[in-house]
């Protein structure tokens, strides 16, 4: 491996649109990371704000902004731009995105039949956006897959104040060709197979024979197709002659894996390299400065030498934080001191509630450098994005990929200013 | 269900001693119902470590216990060995243990008849090499894992083919007694619809162990109980494949014992007011990890899957025994003890069992109902040791490849897994759910182990809870059943509660994922408090 500008770790949505970005930019980058990120089990969507009383994501954003600490104090000036980026990379890939940071958060159902608020989302999840005026929703799930509970979520969307919802609500169960002989499917087996044309229009079929008269949107389980994913969508529009909806249910999640796939092949169209398996197993370096990470790889280490060095590793759900048994916390490559509430805090008593844990994460400048107690950069060379970073909490706020998407733009724009400057 | 208008005895209490009284009653003849507050080996005996007890833990401190033991574990190993997996055990001496315990230790297993070869300490590593290489002596003991919910449910299977019965989710309202006294009905409430029962009898017994003091006030008796709240981990996997004991007087931390495809760190004690105060403190964690540590260095660095808490049914030993008892008080006090709060307490017909251990399970059953028997002009002699149970679900259920087995002779959308890390199918709950409809998600657990593996609820709640509402609305589930969406809720705080003391390392990743499926992708926290029951639109 030649020098790198720049080493990404990290391959979430923080790591890989950063890495996209400089890489687009001419910039040569490798992106290493241990596994697969927060892509493969989040729903998908773009979440950028949500707080209660937001009426759109930008109100949402101003709302958390004001919030001392909250990343969105510096980086709300960065979202316009990055969301922009992000759309043209979605737009290339085929997967789309719908809603701007000014379109309304509206509510939109889930696979066991609550509501949560969005306002951008990819295209095969669109359509619950538009207002339902005399539509119908008819949810629909395959007899094999275990992760799809129409009637359930019928019921509890039929049970919930929907206010300006669908006219009707039902469900319908479908056995899909071919899979009787077959056991624990899950999203990304279904996906493949949607992806194989003469399945998925045996599959299509069945399903339309099934769908009762009157104006429809079909909620399907989010498994139609994965590299052929655009072909699936509107093959599925077509033949079921109604707007399908996908609805986003447990890990893999195949919206996010589509993400993650069409941001790979972009960072590696523009002469990037990603090595995703393989964890940072030493680090090099000089006072302030990283030298180059060693990773893991097949019966020896790889040295990877950069100019910097993007930490886009993850909060605790990404293990890019890690907590210990005497409570304390560490930041894994770098060992950044990490800000996080007293041991005895940590959790709310309901799992289902927001726990004060979440805020945990790596101070940083203005540049992104990590800092310490004094304010002061701990790492020269080091740039922090995504959910390592400390004062927000994505699963209340609703803001995970918006401070993803604004962090990577921040620092690939600045880094790419800088090298133009040298 | 209806419960019997009359019986000759009522045995309150459905963990592992009250199982155990009910089928030593029904064998001798005697007509009987058992009445528990929650789920059957809900308290106590589903909260232990899984320690069929050799008895040489107890050799010093209790010689009467470590004999009971020892001749129940023989007991239990004929007539349940389904429940019991043959692990072996030791017990070792770790640089911290007292070098005089360790010389008097064999003279003191040998006069309780227990077993207790010395092992080469080359052998001991070669079976268990994670074990501490400080360790400077090793006995091998008859120990071995015991499964608790198999052994209630089989006790219990075998009480009905001898006629009794028994009820989940019937607390105690009341003891009614006649104008001497004694006992002659109990009343109960359904937990779920509220409905009143009440249940003529000739005599109580109250197997509620930690929770036999607030029994027994109901009957007018006092009865001071202390319970000692006992804390344990789940480790993962299997750190050793024998039981591990430090030898050493009992203590915390001193015991790991292999259970299915994990291990449980046990124990501390701690004398606590109210049994049913069972949360494991940050305190109890550091220091059985520390104690662990002694054993298996690096033990801290394992997995911690969850920790959970149990009351022991200990007593004031001066306070039970009483006058009338005064000779066998002492001696008995660490093991088990049968009241009679008609001499006592001028309460007739009313007997509490407390103390002993799950291993004297059917000891402590027999020596209740020899009194109860005698005191109702019942001369049957006890059998319970003569005739097998019933055998549980599988020849071996603590082994995974014979649930893998299942799942893979098994075909069709029965087959397919709710939950992953336990292989439990949708077969396996359904069966579960035909035979005890009324059951809560955690009650599946008990019967099924469903997410009690690493993820700890996080993919099977949202599938089992969709289960449990396709049944509703398909009108075969009782009225008492729960909601799927209370069913969803509650599991998932039942399954947190373990958790969050061992909140750290991989177990925290997997907490955050689960949340995020939970809060992110499902927004499950705005569920509406009930599915509702409309589905005409279907």
């Amino acid at each position: 491996m030649p020098r790198a500008d720049v080493v990404v770790i990290g391959a979430g949505l923080s790591g890989l649109s950063c890495a996209a970005e400089l890489a687009a930019g001419g910039a040569r980058v490798f992106l290493a990371a241990k596994g697969y990120a927060s892509t493969h089990w989040t729903h998908g969507g773009t979440d950028v704000a949500a707080p209660a009383g937001a009426r759109t994501p930008r109100e949402g954003v101003a709302t958390l902004a004001a919030i001392d600490g909250h990343p969105y104090g510096w980086l709300d000036g960065a979202l316009d731009a990055a969301i922009a980026a992000h759309r043209v990379r979605l737009d290339t890939a085929g997967i789309g995105l719908v809603g701007t940071l000014d379109d309304p958060l509206v509510p939109i159902p889930t696979a066991i039949g609550t509501l949560r608020p969005a306002a951008i989302l990819p295209a095969a999840q669109a359509a619950a956006l538009e207002p339902w005026g005399d539509d119908g929703l008819l949810l629909v799930g395959f007899g094999r897959y275990r992760d799809a509970w129409a009637s359930y979520a019928a019921r509890n969307l039929r049970a919930s104040a929907w206010e300006a919802g669908p006219g009707e609500i039902r469900a319908l169960e479908v056995d899909l060709p071919d899979l009787a002989e077959l056991h624990n499917l899950n999203a990304r087996s279904l996906a493949l197979r949607f992806d194989d044309p003469a399945w998925r229009t045996r599959a299509l079929a069945t399903i339309s024979a099934r769908i009762p008269p009157g104006a429809w949107r079909v909620g399907l389980p989010a498994v139609l197709g994965s590299a052929a994913h655009l072909a699936v969508l509107e093959q599925a529009r077509s033949t079921l002659g109604h707007e399908v909806i996908e609805l986003p249910s447990l890990p893999p999640s195949v919206s996010g894996l589509r993400l993650a796939t069409a941001l790979e092949r972009q960072i590696m169209g523009s002469g990037g390299r990603v090595q995703v398996g393989f964890d940072v197993v030493e680090v090099e370096r000089d006072r302030r400065r990283i030298v180059a990470i060693h990773t893991e790889a097949a019966s020896r280490t790889l040295r990877l030498a950069a100019d910097t060095f993007v930490l886009a590793t993850g909060g605790i759900g990404g293990a890019g934080i890690r907590a210990h048994p005497d409570g304390t916390l560490e930041e894994r490559v770098f060992g950044l001191p990490v800000e996080a509430p007293p041991r005895d805090g940590w959790f709310s008593d309901d799992p289902l509630v927001p726990h004060p844990l979440e805020a945990a994460g790596i101070r940083v400048d203005d540049l992104h450098r990590p800092i310490g107690q004094d304010r002061m950069p701990l790492l020269d060379n080091v740039r922090v994005i995504g959910s390592a970073l400390a004062g927000m909490r994505y699963l209340a706020e609703r803001c995970g990929d918006g401070v993803a998407l604004a962090s990577a733009h921040h620092v690939a724009s600045s880094l790419a200013r800088s090298a133009v400057a040298a | 269900m209806t419960m019997p208008a009359e019986v000759d005895v009522v045995v309150i209490g459905g963990g592992a001693t009250g199982a155990g009284v009910l089928r030593d009653l029904a064998m001798r003849g005697l007509t009987a119902t058992l009445v528990e507050r929650g789920d059957f080996a809900s308290g106590t005996s589903g909260r232990y470590h899984g320690l069929l007890h050799s008895g040489a833990r107890y050799v010093e401190s209790d010689p009467l216990s470590a004999r009971h033991c020892i001749e129940e574990n023989a007991v239990l190993r004929r007539i349940a060995p389904g429940t019991i997996e043959a692990t072996g055990g030791f017990f070792v001496a770790t640089p911290d243990d007292p070098d005089d315990y360790l010389e008097r230790f064999p003279a003191a297993c040998a006069t309780a008849g227990i077993e207790a070869e010395p092992i080469p300490l080359d052998e001991l590593f070669r079976a268990e090499p994670l074990l501490n290489r400080r360790i400077r002596a090793a006995f091998r003991v008859p120990d071995a894992s015991l499964e608790p919910w198999e052994l209630v449910d089989a006790t219990l299977a075998s009480a009905r083919e001898h006629g009794a019965t028994a009820y989940r989710y019937r607390p105690v309202v009341g003891i009614d007694r006649a104008a001497d006294g004694s006992v002659q009905a109990v009343r109960t409430r359904d937990a779920r619809t509220g409905e009143e029962a009440t249940i003529a009898c000739r005599a109580v017994v109250s197997a509620s162990g930690a929770w036999a003091g607030q029994v027994a006030a109901l009957a007018g008796a006092t009865l001071h109980m202390s319970p000692g709240k006992g804390s344990m981990l789940i480790l993962n996997r299997r750190l050793t494949s024998a039981v591990v004991n430090r030898l050493a007087p009992p203590g915390d931390g001193d015991i790991l014992v292999p259970v299915h495809t994990v291990c449980i760190l046990g124990t501390t004690d701690i004398t606590v007011e109210n049994p049913d105060d069972a949360r494991v403190t940050a305190d109890e964690v550091t220091a059985l990890l520390a104690d662990g540590e002694r054993l298996v260095p690096g033990l801290s660095g394992a997995r911690v899957l969850r920790a959970y808490a149990g009351s022991r049914p200990l007593y004031d030993a001066a306070e039970v025994g009483g006058e009338a008892h005064h000779d066998e008080s002492r001696e008995i006090s660490r093991a088990h003890h049968v009241i009679d709060h008609g001499t006592r307490d001028g309460v007739g017909g009313l007997w509490s069992i407390v103390g002993g251990k799950l291993t004297t399970m059917r000891l402590m059953a027999r020596d209740t109902v020899d009194a109860v028997a005698r005191a109702l002009g019942n001369e049957q002699p006890c059998r319970t040791g003569d005739e097998a149970l019933p055998a549980p679900g599988g020849s071996r259920p603590y082994w995974l490849g014979d649930r893998l087995s299942a799942v893979e002779s098994a075909g069709g959308g029965d087959a397919d897994l709710v939950c992953e890390c336990e292989l439990v199918t949708r077969a396996r709950l359904t069966h579960a759910l035909d035979e005890r409809s009324d059951s809560s998600l955690d009650d599946l657990r008990r019967t099924t182990r469903l997410g009690m593996g690493p993820c700890q609820g996080a993919f099977c709640i949202p599938r089992a809870s969709a289960m449990l509402d396709a049944r509703r609305a398909d009108g075969r589930l009782e009225d008492a059943a729960p909601d799927a969406n209370a069913a969803l809720r509650a599991f998932a705080a039942e399954r947190f509660r373990g958790t969050r003391p061992i909140a750290w390392g991989d177990q925290l990743t997997e907490l955050w994922l689960s949340a995020g499926i939970f809060r992110g992708t499902l927004a499950a926290d705005a569920l509406p408090p009930s599915a509702g029951r409309d589905d005409a639109a279907r």
